[in-house]
């Protein structure tokens, strides 16, 4: 009697967990959302914690998210220490077992990358230097389209039954990569030269050969002051940069500035899907990204 | 191949001439099904490698794409990056869904050392401030800063996850008279159905501002309603125990919360012969677009009472129950621009009897008291200013001791003004001021310099 209960009961759970059938995957940065949804489609959920206008390093850990983050099947997240301010208090906080760091559906997208600007040694002297690498590698594709692939794979090893509609996908999102990297390859951007704001577009311009003179930034994370952005007028007239680029979230006050005593243009780049709303997805993100710079 | 070369040593095995017959038969056994053995591996491999063939021809997953073109000239960027490019999803590549990262030091704990000192400044001498309590509420306490240089704290924290199921946290700060446990506890992290344990010493759930160590404090020192239920330097309620809290599935983000204390609070509680607080809370928060958000909740604590910071030479036994309301709302529309108004109400509730410890008397007696306090911060880039407004007795402040209603002079109140820059998210120099008069009899103006220094791990920040 106890035995066909329990049966029942069991039965009855694992009905109820495949009735329920969409995955709920937690993103924390919008691109991610955006190439989970082009292999996931229909057969996900997608709840972005970072919007669009924010400053991914500086994201405070509201109530809200930790809501989101308790309800979730997978958390998908940037790594290299990005998130590191709020994320690892939202799953703490999150009570949900199924994220827990060092669980499957922990997935630090990072783990695909090929990281660049790994500091030999580092103390924070230096700023806010990211001591496991350069975290912004969303704007490579060759990262991205290793990304992914990885994002496929998890998907199809927590929700086996649509391997094939997964791999489907992403043969299709890789098809639409290649055009794409044909696309991306015409932008004349080999040789230029360019002058961020802060760290954000090494990936970038280590893939599409343009050159980094410096940054506004004395330091990572440390507004620029006077005395400095005296030095860095001087640099921008002596090396006569193509343009200052900077996101859309550090505003426009000191480029402004730095635009008309230098007579160097400056360009705000979109940082991330949503930023504008032609980004809508991880590939117009790009297109826009490019042609800014071109 | 691999069976073939087993089969010479084996051969070389038989007849070697020293070998006893017994343990030969045994090696050519155990032989045999090692080549048995690697057979079967070998066989399933091959199956997995045409498996895996006919997989990547289903799917169609990922031929490599011809590399990206080499930058002519690399700018401040190390080489690994070039010229790979295998796509992970290849069924060749070995893939994991684990965590690839192997940084040395991993295994540590994350440990953090958080510097608290401060230069101090009172209108009042050091016998005047020995002296000021805020009659009806609490007796003379001892002056939590002196005249001159402060070393408030080097405050060690560590943390870590033990194993799949817990994380452990512990707080350290180190002062001049030595090294204190502040904080010392465990937090489940996978039980299911939102659930979560808490056990050890920990700072309790009840209210708002309880949650916060004193370098995470919005001003140098704690609201005054802190200070008087809680006593000392108004750092509320740290206590032994356990605590289960339960995270519903809601669609606004709702935590209900209970504890068992073991009510060591000098003020509130005070020694007894096993755990005899309890502490109930629940808090909501809602979100107003991407930039505002506010919480708010309400929380009780009770237990029974046996303390002598009623007033000198007394010592009070009975039973206190501390009720709490909570109030916060953030607007932080980018990371150079933020306001936070918070703002609790606690109200006391303490029925027993009131012993004169000198002439040896016993009154009954009942407090019904209430205080507030409300605070809000402006930052502006790296600057922030701040402003908060304490206030005791605002609809309640009955006092009754043997059936007499006492009168005590006056509401005491406090107004605080602070001035803050925060050259990194490490680092935060704030100068304060406060007018204060919670002793209504003895008016006391500080000025507080304080620098805040972080190193080590960077730990996440709750809301």
């Amino acid at each position: 009697m106890i035995r066909s209960l329990i049966l029942t009961t069991v039965c009855l759970l694992v009905w109820a967990s495949l009735a329920a059938a969409k995955l709920d995957v937690v993103v924390t940065l919008p691109w991610i959302g955006s190439l989970a949804s082009d292999i996931g489609r229909d057969k996900i959920k997608v709840t972005t914690l970072v919007k669009a206008n924010q400053d991914p390093h500086y994201v405070e850990a509201k109530p809200s998210m930790i809501l989101d983050v308790r309800r979730a099947d997978l958390l998908l997240f940037n790594g290299l220490e990005l998130e590191i301010g709020y994320l690892p208090v939202l799953v703490e906080s999150s009570r949900n077992p199924k994220i827990q760091p060092g669980t499957p559906g922990s997935f630090d997208c990072s783990q695909f990358v090929e990281v660049i600007e790994k500091p030999a040694a580092v103390d924070r002297s230096m700023g806010d230097v990211h001591p496991l690498g350069n975290p912004h590698y969303h704007l490579s594709p060759r990262n991205i389209y290793r990304v992914t692939g990885g994002i496929t794979e998890l998907l199809a090893a927590v929700d086996p039954g649509n391997v094939g509609f997964y791999r489907a996908n992403l043969a299709g999102w890789q098809d639409r990569f290649k055009e794409k990297e044909k696309q991306w390859a015409e932008y004349p951007l080999r040789g230029k030269k360019f002058l961020p704001y802060h760290k954000f577009f090494e990936y970038l311009a280590h893939e599409f050969g343009f050159e980094i003179l410096g940054y506004v930034e004395p330091k990572p994370g440390i507004p620029p002051s006077a005395g400095w952005v005296e030095k860095i007028i001087e640099l921008t007239k002596r090396v006569k940069p193509d343009a200052i680029l900077t996101t859309s979230y550090y505003g426009t006050r000191e480029v402004t500035f730095l635009s008309q005593k230098t007579g160097v243009k400056y360009i705000v780049v979109p940082h991330d899907v949503g930023a504008t709303p032609a980004c809508k997805d991880w590939f117009s993100l790009m297109d826009q990204v490019l042609a800014e710079l071109k | 191949m691999i069976p073939f070369f087993v089969l010479l040593i084996l051969g070389f095995l038989l007849g070697a001439p020293h070998a006893w017959a017994e343990s030969l038969e045994e090696r050519i056994k155990k032989l045999e099904e090692t080549i048995q053995k690697q057979q079967e591996v070998l066989k399933e491999q091959q199956k997995a490698l045409e498996d895996l063939k006919e997989q990547s021809k289903q799917a169609k997953v990922a031929e490599p794409l011809p590399a990206a073109p080499a930058p002519p000239r690399d700018y401040r960027l190390d080489d690994r990056s070039r010229g790979i490019y295998v796509p992970t999803a290849s069924p060749l590549t070995p893939y994991s869904l684990t965590k690839q990262s192997a940084t040395p030091g991993l295994m540590n704990p994350a440990i953090s050392l958080i510097l608290d000192t401060e230069y101090y400044h009172s209108s009042l001498s050091k016998a005047e401030l020995q002296s000021r309590s805020t009659p009806g509420f609490i007796g003379p306490q001892d002056p939590p800063f002196d005249e001159g240089f402060n070393l408030r704290s080097a405050e060690l924290a560590f943390f870590a996850p033990v194993d799949p199921y817990f994380n452990l946290y512990a707080t350290l700060p180190v002062t001049e008279n030595g090294v204190e446990l502040e904080e010392a506890y465990f937090v489940t992290t996978s039980l299911p159905a939102g659930l979560q344990v808490k056990g050890g010493k920990f700072k309790s759930g009840f209210g708002r501002f309880n949650a916060f160590h004193p370098h995470a404090w919005d001003f140098v020192d704690a609201p005054i309603p802190y200070k008087l239920f809680f006593g000392g330097d108004g750092e509320g309620l740290i206590e032994k125990g356990a605590q289960l809290t339960y995270l519903p599935n809601l669609p606004i983000y709702t935590i209900l919360g209970a504890e068992v204390l073991q009510g060591e609070n000098d003020t509130l509680f005070g020694p007894d012969g096993g755990p005899h607080a309890y502490t109930g809370f629940v808090k909501s928060s809602l979100d107003f677009g991407a930039n505002q958000s506010i919480l708010f909740g309400g929380s009780v604590v009770g237990g029974k009472t046996n303390t002598t910071s009623f007033a000198p030479n007394t010592l009070f036994q009975g039973t206190s129950v501390l009720y709490g309301l909570e109030f916060t709302y953030k607007w932080k529309p980018s990371r150079w621009r933020s306001f936070v108004l918070q703002s609790e109400y606690l109200y006391r509730h303490q029925k027993g009897d009131l012993t004169d410890t000198v002439a040896l008397t016993k009154d009954s007696l009942k407090r019904n008291q209430d205080g507030f306090y409300a605070q809000a911060l402006f930052q502006i880039d790296r600057w922030r200013i701040g402003a908060r407004f304490d206030r005791m007795a605002i609809f309640k402040d009955e006092v009754i001791r043997a059936g007499e209603k006492q009168n005590y002079s006056g509401q005491p109140y406090r107004w605080t003004g602070s001035l803050e820059f925060n050259p990194t998210e490490f680092s935060r120099v704030r100068l304060q001021y406060n007018y204060d008069q919670s002793d209504p009899n003895k008016l006391n103006q500080e000025i507080f310099l304080q620098f805040l220094l972080a190193v080590g791990a960077h730990g996440a920040h709750a809301y």
